[in-house]
């Protein structure tokens, strides 16, 4: 869930716990004119298909700006997909996103690795070949053993690196006794992890795993000398295995990143290396990072959240700025999960009433229009790979269907329903959709009653927890999600797989247990051929419509601003649909 | 809300008690102070508006379904949903049907969530402040009349709540009690929630001024008096003083009133308040601040709201002051 | 004198000791009253897929598993000793004044805290200068004049002045200069040290939103308070003994009148430095008070306990600091 902490943290910027910024915006029209006399954008949207001023010149500094603070850059302390998309500058995981936009950015390829994994017939082996030459920026070289070390220290070990996701280790074998971390078990090592040699790194599995290529592009797998590992306080010192290392880093403030003269373009074939120096200014209000952009002084919002409200009535009323965004996919849907276990949604009937019921157009509007987000009436996004589209519960005009509700609601033995909506009450807008949802509902006699809990507990003691949800009638839930990685896989099972209901920390909202899907998402995840498994995460994808568990809302889209003066712009959907980090230059 | 405290410690003396008081003389003095309240205009057309407040607050809910207005009620229709939802328009939408505008992303009736929005302000306004004062009251009255070690306690004890950064906690309570508490949730909770935090940690004000009245009531002809004949401590401390401390209470309420309105705004405006979709005035600037430079009319509705009710409240409670203060003409 | 001070100083201490006791009590007692054990709150320190022995240790470290009162000793002897926590390749260290150590993001509270109290410190002391000229200069002049224009004004601009919510003041105040009429457009906190003059440019309107509160209160104050004294019977009589007005006035007339707005001036003082949450929100100032704010949204204990300690502190030392001033000018203080 990645992604969805990411919108965690944009939505709270721009919502609930407000910000006025002394330094608004200015007018709309002074500082257009220093960026729009740059060589030319593109167009609107053109970062969502292409790479919008590409360029191999080298100099300048480029300026990433932030608003708040990231969770950690230590490549094994984070989740947010900006840092998983930032670190690459400094961190190279062993395979990687390609750096380039729209489809194109969604592909897998060797980073660290000389190709991508070699997996066993049975599945549960994964090996990988390291290139050769490779060097930390202190010229020493690196090993696979590293790579190890870097994946016990951010699975293995909760209470040091916490933030990031542990799929690791709950994939591999584990020890005998089990492992207790590098840091309190400073002489054992995890067994499923061996390095033969320097060069060569095998994974061994508990199951197969068919998107274990995608696992390993997490910065989890990014090397760490375990000697030059002093735990949290790693992020101060971080050892650079990428294009750039860290010249200074002072938290909650400023990172300077400047060339790795140590780093060999010959091992590497993605990254550039163009600018003299990359700041990365953390704790920037969003209209502060929204008027540099727009001025030029900072190239990337490195949150890639999206300008905000102001800002963005600005740009769209003024074409040549619009001229210079990108409205992209956030490979993320927003949506209300209906709780299957809790009467009267036990009853399909009663769900499909729900789906019928919603005007989704309302929806829509109240989370910020077209610009937020595309109306959605499956659970894949178009930008996920075996997206398809198809729509079960089609009203016209996608506003509700006060006819066909009732009908489901008759169906269902019921002419009205009491029930309660759960939301985060830090997004505003996830509060104002359960608004219109509420009203739509209200017409064909379901009364739904909004409650809100804290964002850092919603999935942890409220609506993640079937209990709690029973013991509060919570019927429906608002809900977003974004994948770890762009894969059916990747995206779908923790939100359908009945196995991954947990008592505590639920995603699966739905409590949807279906045979079927779980025993489709089985077949998925042990199918060798790519084609092959798009078509059943498709097939997935229509049989949770056909329970009504997931009413989609809408596909999350954000709006980016894109400074002429900055090159090799890109909007990856692999990360979120912001900009990619890897190789953006500066004409300044 | 650095201004509520302010204004609770600001309360400057309190008026010395009205004379020794027997009671024909207290009712003349209430009449005297009446006849002096109503020469005062600005501190009539206060009193006038306050109980229009209230009116208006009681009568939230019937004004509504009279006039067939819903707080919640959505009208997109007058919303640009390709800039983002903003209203169309200028002022923010305003026209016959709404005749204050709508709001961004929803298009609800502003004037009628700011209706909606008065009792939520006025409830727990008033239940603040009756709860501070009565914990106040008690605790004043305690300590001044019966002194030595009650005395000694009491006053450390608000001195401690004194000692106490009061709007940090009132957030860090509201939060955490936020999800669900005492088997309330949602509105009734936040409520509760809302009025004890205000309330209870602002008794101190209340407490100092009741404590010092008392120290110089109880050693008046009446209380001895009323000692000499035998009467108890609670009877004296209900019968006989609080009749006398009527006056600086009242006055010093209605002066609360407005800084714990401005308290309550102050918290939702911090999002740790009364939750939307239900209106709160303090929750419609919260949410108005993300647009002020595109549709700057959202945030004056409410300011305004809050402005002018506390204005009143304030009007009224320097007259009752004046009138009730014979020092101060 | 000297037995005073010492005696007020040691009586602060305690104050603030049974203050901390109590925020210690009230922080551990909340997660009890919302249905909150040990081991939830523990969890929440250690991402996805806290194991049994993880939300051990973290309990250990932050001392969950011990009774309150052995919570609140560590916490003490922290704040004079430093303390340890044991994780990661070498034990982390907490420097003296440990006011705690946040698992959140592992950093020490008091450094992180610490670099917040210029802002906040900048802020207060900026509109409290402001404030106190203009609101105190506003009351004397209308308390010589009553009812007289400038009288009716100024009391008016002042009661509408308290009437103003200060979050509504100062988003107004932006969309004026900041936007409308960009003359103070970009405004980020700049050091003192750095740049005085951008430091005072970029404050500026934050201070007038604080000071529009503040002064209007200070001048009703002092001009309810002059009155009074001006009607004295001393003052009366130091008129009679010839002396000039003006010198009756300041002498006199404003001494007596000061006297409680410096005591009500401490504790705003002391409040505001424990941060302004409403105007640091409203300005993005990242200050004590945003701090608060942030720490209380993430549910992280022992920032939220540090700042709420600084906040006491600097209300209980401003106290401090007006009792004395009054001993030092007013001999009686010192012997009641």
């Amino acid at each position: 869930m990645r992604r969805s902490r990411t919108v965690a943290l944009t939505a709270a910027a721009a919502a609930a716990v407000l910000v006025v910024t002394g330094c608004s915006s200015s007018s709309k029209s002074g500082d257009s004119s220093s960026s729009s006399s740059a060589s030319g954008g593109g167009g609107a949207n053109a970062a969502t298909k292409n790479i919008v001023n590409a360029s191999d010149k080298k100099g300048g500094t480029v300026t990433f700006e932030m608003k708040g603070t990231p969770d950690s850059l230590d490549p094994g302390n984070t989740y947010y997909a900006y840092i998983y998309n930032f670190s690459r500058l400094y961190a190279r995981p062993l395979t990687t996103f390609n750096p380039a936009a729209g489809e194109e950015g969604n592909k897998l390829v060797p980073d660290l690795a000389e190709s991508m994994g070699q997996p066993s017939a049975d599945g549960l082996t994964w090996t990988y070949k390291l290139r050769a030459g490779l060097k930390y920026d202190d010229g020493t070289a690196i090993s696979s053993k590293d790579v190890k070390y870097a994946v016990e220290r951010s699975n293995f070990a909760p209470d040091v690196n916490s933030n990031g996701p542990t799929y690791f280790h709950d994939l591999l074998v584990d020890n005998d006794t089990p492992y207790a971390g590098p840091y309190k078990d400073k002489t054992g090592d995890l067994k499923s992890i061996e390095t033969p040699d320097d060069s060569t790194i095998v994974f061994h599995l508990k199951h197969p795993f068919a998107d274990f290529d995608y696992l390993v592009s997490a910065p989890q797998t990014a090397p760490v000398p375990q000697a030059k590992d002093t735990g949290a306080d790693y992020v101060k010192h971080i050892v650079s295995s990428g294009s750039f290392k860290f010249e200074s880093y002072e938290d909650g403030k400023q990172a300077t990143l400047v060339p790795n003269t140590n780093w060999d373009k010959s091992t590497d074939p993605i990254r550039k290396q163009l600018p003299d120096k990359i700041q990365l200014k953390m704790n920037i209000d969003q209209a502060t990072i929204d008027k540099d952009l727009l001025a030029g002084n900072a190239q990337v919002d490195l949150v890639g959240g999206g300008v905000d409200p102001q800002t963005q009535a600005q740009i769209l009323q003024n074409p040549k700025l619009k001229a210079s965004t990108d409205n992209a996919y956030g490979g993320r849907l927003v949506y209300l999960a209906i709780n299957s276990k809790v009467a009267p949604f036990d009853n399909v009937d009663c769900r499909k009433a729900v789906q019928f019921a919603i005007d989704k157009v309302s929806v829509q509007t109240a989370e910020g229009g077209p610009i937020r987000g595309q109306i959605a009436n499956t659970v894949l996004p178009p930008d996920i790979p075996g997206h398809q589209d198809f729509n079960q519960f089609e009203t016209k005009d996608n506003k509700g269907d006060e006819a066909k509700a009732k009908d489901a609601l008759k169906a269902c033995g019921k002419d009205s329903i009491n029930t309660v909506i759960s939301a985060r009450t830090e997004r505003a807008t996830e509060v104002a959709a359960a608004t219109s949802i509420q009203a739509a509902l209200k017409k064909v006699g379901i009364n739904a009653e909004i409650q809100q809990y804290p964002q850092g507990k919603y999935l942890t003691d409220s609506a993640g927890a079937p209990q709690f949800t029973q013991d509060h009638n919570i019927g429906l839930m608002m809900m977003q999600w974004g994948a770890d990685w762009p894969t059916g896989y990747g995206f779908l099972q923790q939100i359908v797989d009945g196995r991954a209901i947990k008592a505590s920390g639920n995603s699966n909202l739905s409590q949807l247990n279906d045979p079927a899907v779980n025993q489709l998402i089985d077949d998925a995840a042990v199918n060798p051929d790519k084609a092959a498994r798009e078509k059943i995460y498709g097939d997935i994808d229509k049989k949770v419509m056909d329970q009504a568990v997931i009413v989609p809302l809408t596909y999350f889209k954000v709006f980016l601003y894109r400074p002429d003066n900055a090159t090799n712009m890109a909007s990856n959907p692999a990360f979120s649909g912001e900009y990619d980090s890897l190789n953006i230059g500066t004409t300044k | 809300m650095t201004a509520s405290v302010t204004t609770a410690g600001n309360e400057p003396e309190a008026p010395a008690a009205a004379s020794p008081a027997k009671k024909i003389e207290g009712r003349s003095l209430g009449q005297i102070a009446w006849t002096r309240f109503k020469r005062d205009k600005a501190a009539v057309a206060g009193g006038v508006v306050v109980i229009l407040l209230i009116l208006l607050a009681v009568l939230a809910k019937p004004i509504e379904s009279m006039f067939g207005l819903d707080p919640d009620a959505l009208h997109q229709d007058l919303l640009d949903a390709d800039l983002g939802g903003l209203p169309l328009g200028d002022w923010g939408g305003m026209s016959g049907s709404h005749p204050l505008g709508v709001d961004p992303l929803q298009g609800r009736d502003l004037l009628t969530r700011v209706i909606e929005g008065s009792w939520v302000s006025l409830l727990v306004a008033f239940g603040a402040t009756v709860l501070s004062n009565t914990i106040g009251t008690v605790l004043g009255i305690m300590a001044g009349y019966y002194g030595g070690w009650v005395d000694t306690l009491i006053s450390r004890v608000m001195d401690v709540f004194l000692a106490f950064p009061l709007l940090l906690f009132a957030i860090a309570i509201s939060t955490s009690l936020q999800g669900g508490a005492f088997g309330l949730h949602g509105l009734p909770l936040h409520i509760l929630v809302l009025i004890f935090v205000i309330g209870f940690f602002n008794w101190p004000y209340m407490g100092r001024i009741v404590r010092g009245q008392t120290l110089s009531l109880r050693e008046r002809e009446f209380v001895h008096a009323a000692r000499s004949l035998g009467a108890r401590g609670p009877f004296i401390l209900f019968k006989e003083l609080l009749p006398n401390l009527v006056g600086p209470i009242l006055v010093y309420s209605t002066l609360l009133i407005p800084t714990n309105i401005l308290f309550e705004a102050g918290l939702s405006f911090l999002g740790v308040g009364i939750q939307p979709p239900q209106a709160s005035w303090g929750g419609m600037l919260q949410d108005a601040i993300r647009y002020y430079q595109v549709d700057p009319q959202y945030m004056v509705v409410p300011g305004v709201a809050i402005f002018l009710t506390v204005l009143a409240f304030n009007l009224l409670g320097d007259g009752l002051r004046d009138a009730l203060d014979p020092k101060s003409n | 004198m000297f037995a005073y001070i010492i005696r007020r100083i040691f009586s602060a201490v305690l104050l603030l000791l049974v203050v901390s006791a109590v925020t210690f009590a009230i922080f551990f007692l909340l997660p009890r009253v919302a249905g909150e054990t040990a081991d939830q709150l523990a969890a929440q320190y250690i991402g996805k897929n806290p194991s049994p022995e993880a939300i051990a240790a973290v309990k250990q470290n932050l001392g969950l598993d011990k009774p309150l009162y052995a919570q609140y000793w560590d916490f003490l002897r922290g704040l004079v000793s430093g303390a340890e926590y044991k994780f990661g390749p070498e034990p982390a260290t907490c420097h003296v004044p440990c006011f705690g150590y946040s698992f959140k993001n592992h950093l020490e509270v008091w450094p992180e805290l610490s670099k917040r109290i210029p802002v906040t410190i900048s802020l207060a002391a900026g509109a409290a200068v402001l404030w106190l000229v203009s609101g105190v200069a506003t009351g004397v002049v209308s308390a010589l004049k009553p009812k007289s224009i400038f009288d009716r004004l100024s009391m008016g601009i002042a009661l509408a002045g308290v009437s103003l919510p200060v979050f509504f003041t100062g988003a107004l105040l932006l969309t004026l200069f900041s936007y409308e009429w960009p003359i103070l457009d970009n405004l980020q906190y700049v050091d003192f040290t750095d740049n005085p003059l951008m430091w005072a440019r970029n404050l500026i309107l934050p201070w007038i939103s604080l000071a529009f509160l503040y002064s209007a209160l200070y001048a009703r104050l002092t001009r309810a308070g002059m009155l009074e004294t001006m009607s004295e019977d001393y003052i009366r009589t130091a008129r009679a003994k010839g002396l000039v007005e003006r010198k009756v006035v300041t002498r006199h007339g404003l001494r007596a009148a000061l006297t409680p707005i410096v005591t009500i001036f401490g504790m705003d003082l002391g409040l505001l430095l424990g941060g302004a949450l409403i105007t640091e929100q409203v300005f993005s100032l990242q200050g004590v008070g945003q701090f608060a704010v942030q720490a209380i949204s993430d549910n992280d204990l022992p920032k939220i306990l540090g700042v709420t300690l600084l906040a006491a502190f600097f209300i209980v030392a401003c106290n401090l600091v007006v009792d004395l001033l009054y001993a030092l000018v007013d001999p009686r203080v010192r012997l009641s």
